[in-house]
């Protein structure tokens, strides 16, 4: 493919590994982006973003216009969504969602009138009087989420204010087959910039980098272009060469900074933020014109798609829609994301979601390959490959035999699942296959192991309980006894018989004491261990 | 539901293909070996080739495993390849046969078959037969100008298979150099002479012991140093183990060559003489049983390097690359374990037992 002669503004910094797949590019990245047709019914899916499902806020019945809101904020850690077009409400439940797992989640169905009739905008051009929270609900309540592929709601990302100094745009997408960043660029560079101005203003005194790979020369002159026009000189721009994962948040920073997010850390402790080109976009728009995340650019692509190309497609369009308009008829392979780290989709009738950024209607022989495995040689061809500098073979070789604490010794979780190594594994091992294995194992044990602590303390806490409860019975006797033999003394030798009669009563009562608090322990026990 | 998982883009790199280049860059040397020492070696080829391929069949239909697909691997194969190269040319056929079954079934399939093995299977092979029978491992031919009989290929497949030529003439007639003096290797025939007291400089003057390292056997060193750096050159083989068994071998050497020239043989010698480079480039390199770490393979070739002239050089047999091999084979799972490399984000390399939380 074509490389920019175009050179870097900063200088540019290696990460280790890394592979060079056929890029696929250009079968999607020649035409201008189009407006996806409106399908007849979209399926909004809760859980659309990374974090909490959202809040449904609209009702079974109930009509929508274009950019109502119509799920919100669980108020932690989701964000809103609208809807996408104007409509009916006709169903709010269960269905099958773009997830990996192939589960059910609640969905808000809306049936489309074709009308597409906006709900009334508000803008807030007036940055520059605007408070800090104020900004940060405005985006959250415009439903963004970073457009890069993770859909991490972009309030929470942007929080932190502190210690923050550069603000790198990260244009790399590095993934073969998706282009929608680079049309994005190609087009709209300059609402990209003005994105990237607006969350400027967040900062006291912030440097934009804008990272991109060196094979969209086009999107580069566009950005330079776009540079010019606004008069943002102090943007610089950072050409990287094409290697498989340059658009890594932490590779990306690597390569831009020389520096490694720390383990454990965020780019933050390092003053970095980053935000994807069509995170950039929306964020413009979301200010500039009021308008909503009700959509985004989605690759379609592959050779089963007969239209390949860039297109604007509202949320929650079904992926059946997509294919009948690009004839994609009986692909092999459907995958959302690219080749290297998307997933097979398991139904075809799931709609789009904000992380959506390509969808691979691929020929039946074009993804996939019919190698079995063969055993691991040790070859090291994958630690060689690996962005993140860690021991692929032995992950793999203690992962296999279930020996989860030595996989975590070897920094398991440090893993990316970028795939490079298994990309160039000669034996066709699905190494990443086993990593999410190994992972998701640990994670179950460790919630297994809460769970037994918890059950455990709760069990000591019970036994303790009945020691002293028995203990205590034991001092009542002790006193009651007492009692009675401190009465029998008062009494005098010449009032026997009345001594008598008062012991006897003593013990009756000491008895009945006793049986009333073991009945009100017993109770207060029974209680309290159906409360735990 | 059978879906399949992400990455769905791969590197057509297969291990089979991995197998041939190997066997492809050892051809240099091989064309050496037949030009010196005649068509022995490619009859002990076929023999173990063949061998290999029949055991390893028939193991993995009793282990019940699927026997085409991992029987073309190639693995087998290279096993063989690299054990008969190390063999004498005239080698009886049966010794052969013993030696490559043996590698195979012991030394590759009773730890689990391919990448299971924490030997090299073509060493275990090499030194069984050299233990068993030492006379025979260590009887090679005069090289083709010093041969007073050079054997031709009738004669070798006739040696090989009943012990005599066609002409009934005794093993022992085929060894005699033009001297008429029994040839050992350039490295044996040090090793003896030095014992009966001889100073380095009175040996290097026998024929044997001509040119860099002794006739012919620096060109069959030169030609596996060829195909090793073209192997290189293609990335089937990482740098760090041949450079390492390189300059282990020269350090150690020259230690030694320092302290005493008279009784130790020189660096450059080392290099050209024996198994030096199908060991350095061929062997050691072997992924399965080798360092997997960059730092450990470093340390595994330097280990074999100078292993190799202590043995050389004060053991009891003449080439020792099959030994050190197998020593530094012990110590791999330790090497792995405490050269790991540092990871992105972590300050340092993680020390045992640093398990911080995730």
């Amino acid at each position: 493919m074509e490389r920019s002669g175009y050179k870097s503004e900063i200088p540019i910094f290696e990460f280790h590994g890394g592979i060079h797949p056929e890029e696929h590019k250009l079968e999607s990245n020649q035409t201008p982006i189009q407006e996806m047709t409106i399908p007849k019914q979209l399926v909004i899916n809760l859980k659309g973003q990374a974090g909490n499902r959202s809040i449904p806020v609209v009702n079974v019945g109930d009509k929508v216009l274009k950019g109502q809101v119509i799920a919100e904020s669980d108020g932690i850690f989701s964000t809103f969504q609208h809807a996408p077009t104007s409509g009916i409400v006709v169903a709010i439940e269960k269905r099958p969602i773009a997830h990996p797992s192939g589960l059910d989640d609640l969905c808000v169905v809306i049936e489309t009138d074709g009308k597409d009739q906006w709900i009334e905008l508000f803008p807030k051009k007036n940055i520059l009087e605007l408070e800090r929270a104020e900004m940060l609900a405005h985006i959250c309540e415009s439903g963004i989420v970073g457009l890069g592929g993770a859909s991490f709601p972009t309030h929470i990302k942007l929080k932190r204010e502190s210690g923050i100094d550069t603000l790198i745009i990260n244009a790399a997408e590095c993934e073969p087959y998706i282009t929608c960043d680079d049309r994005l660029l190609q087009e709209r560079a300059t609402d990209v910039l003005k994105g990237a101005q607006i969350i400027s203003h967040l900062y006291d005194d912030i440097k934009i980098i804008v990272g991109v790979e060196d094979n969209k020369p086009n999107a580069i002159d566009a950005l330079v272009d776009a540079r010019k026009q606004l008069e943002m000189d102090t943007v610089k721009i950072a050409v990287v060469p094409t290697k498989y994962p340059s658009g890594g948040e932490k590779q990306l920073i690597q390569l831009l900074t020389g520096k490694e997010v720390p383990h454990g850390g965020l780019p933050a402790d390092l003053g970095l933020v980053m935000h994807n080109v069509a995170t950039c976009v929306a964020i413009y728009e979301a200010f500039e014109f009021g308008k909503p995340l009700i959509s985004r650019v989605v690759t379609l692509t592959g050779e089963a798609c007969k239209k390949p190309g860039n297109y604007e497609v509202p949320f929650g369009t079904p992926v059946e829609h997509l294919m009948s308009f690009c004839n994609a008829t009986n692909p092999g392979v459907l995958v959302m994301g690219g080749p290297m780290m998307g997933f097979e989709l398991p139904n075809h009738k799931v709609g789009i979601v904000k992380a959506t950024n390509c969808i691979i209607m691929a020929a039946p022989k074009e993804l996939k390959h019919d190698h079995i495995a063969l055993p691991c040689i040790r070859c090291g061809a994958c630690m060689d490959a690996c962005p993140a500098s860690l021991l692929p073979q032995q992950l793999y070789w203690h992962a296999k035999a279930d020996e989860f604490e030595k996989a975590e010794e070897y920094d398991l979780f440090d893993c990316i699942e970028c795939g490079a190594c298994a990309y160039v594994c000669p034996s066709d091992i699905p190494l990443v296959q086993y990593y999410r294995y190994a992972k998701s194992t640990i994670r179950n044990q460790k919630v297994e192991k809460t769970k037994a602590d918890k059950a455990r303390l709760r069990h000591e806490a019970r036994q303790e309980r009945l020691e002293r409860v028995k203990r205590e019975k034991a001092e009542k006797h002790r006193k009651a006894a007492e009692a009675r033999r401190k009465a029998a003394e008062a009494a005098g030798e010449d009032d026997a018989k009345k001594a008598a009669v008062a012991a006897a009563l003593a013990r009756v009562k000491a008895k009945k004491a006793q049986q009333d608090d073991s009945e009100t322990d017993n109770k207060a026990n029974d209680q309290k261990d159906t409360d735990a | 539901m059978s879906l399949i998982s992400s990455p769905f883009a791969k590197k057509p790199t297969s291990v089979t293909e991995l197998m041939l280049w190997v066997v492809f860059a050892t051809l240099p040397g091989l064309f050496a070996l037949v030009y010196f020492f005649g068509f022995g070696v490619i009859i002990n080829l076929i023999l173990a080739c063949t061998t290999a391929l029949g055991t390893e069949a028939l193991i993995l239909k009793v282990r019940q495993r699927p026997v085409l697909p991992i029987l073309f691997d190639g693995s087998a194969f290279v096993t063989a390849w690299l054990l008969a190269l190390a063999l004498p040319p005239l080698l009886p056929w049966w010794m052969t046969v013993v030696g490559v079954a043996f590698a195979t079934v012991f030394a590759k399939h009773v730890y689990g078959g391919l990448g299971n093995n924490l030997f090299n299977p073509a060493m275990v092979g090499y030194v069984l037969l050299l233990i068993s029978f030492p006379l025979e491992m260590t009887s090679w031919l005069p090289p083709a100008e010093l041969a007073q009989n050079p054997v031709g290929f009738i004669d070798a497949l006739s040696y090989i298979f009943t012990g005599t030529s066609m002409g009934g003439e005794p093993i022992t007639a085929a060894r005699l150099g033009v001297d008429g003096f029994t040839m050992a290797t350039p490295l044996d025939h040090v090793k003896t002479e030095l014992a009966q007291g001889y100073r380095l400089a009175e040996i290097e003057t026998h024929a044997v012991i001509s040119g860099l390292s002794g006739s012919g056997w620096q060109w069959v060193n030169i030609g596996f140093l060829a195909g090793g750096l073209f192997l290189m050159f293609r990335k089937v083989i990482g740098w760090q183990i041949p450079a390492g068994v390189l300059l282990g071998m020269v350090t150690m050497s020259f230690v030694l060559f320092a302290g005493n020239s008279d009784h130790f043989l020189s660096p450059s010698f080392h290099l050209f003489a024996g198994a030096t480079m199908l060991g350095a480039f061929f062997i050691a390199t072997d992924p399965v049983t080798a360092s997997t770490t960059p730092k450990g393979r470093w340390i595994f070739g330097l280990g074999i390097g100078v292993i190799t002239v202590i043995i050389r050089t004060f053991g009891g047999y003449p080439d020792a690359i099959a030994f050190a091999v197998l020593l530094m084979n012990m110590t791999v799972p330790m090497l792995d374990y405490y050269t790991k490399p540092k990871v992105y984000g972590h300050k340092v390399k993680r020390q045992q037992g640093d398990t911080d939380a995730h």
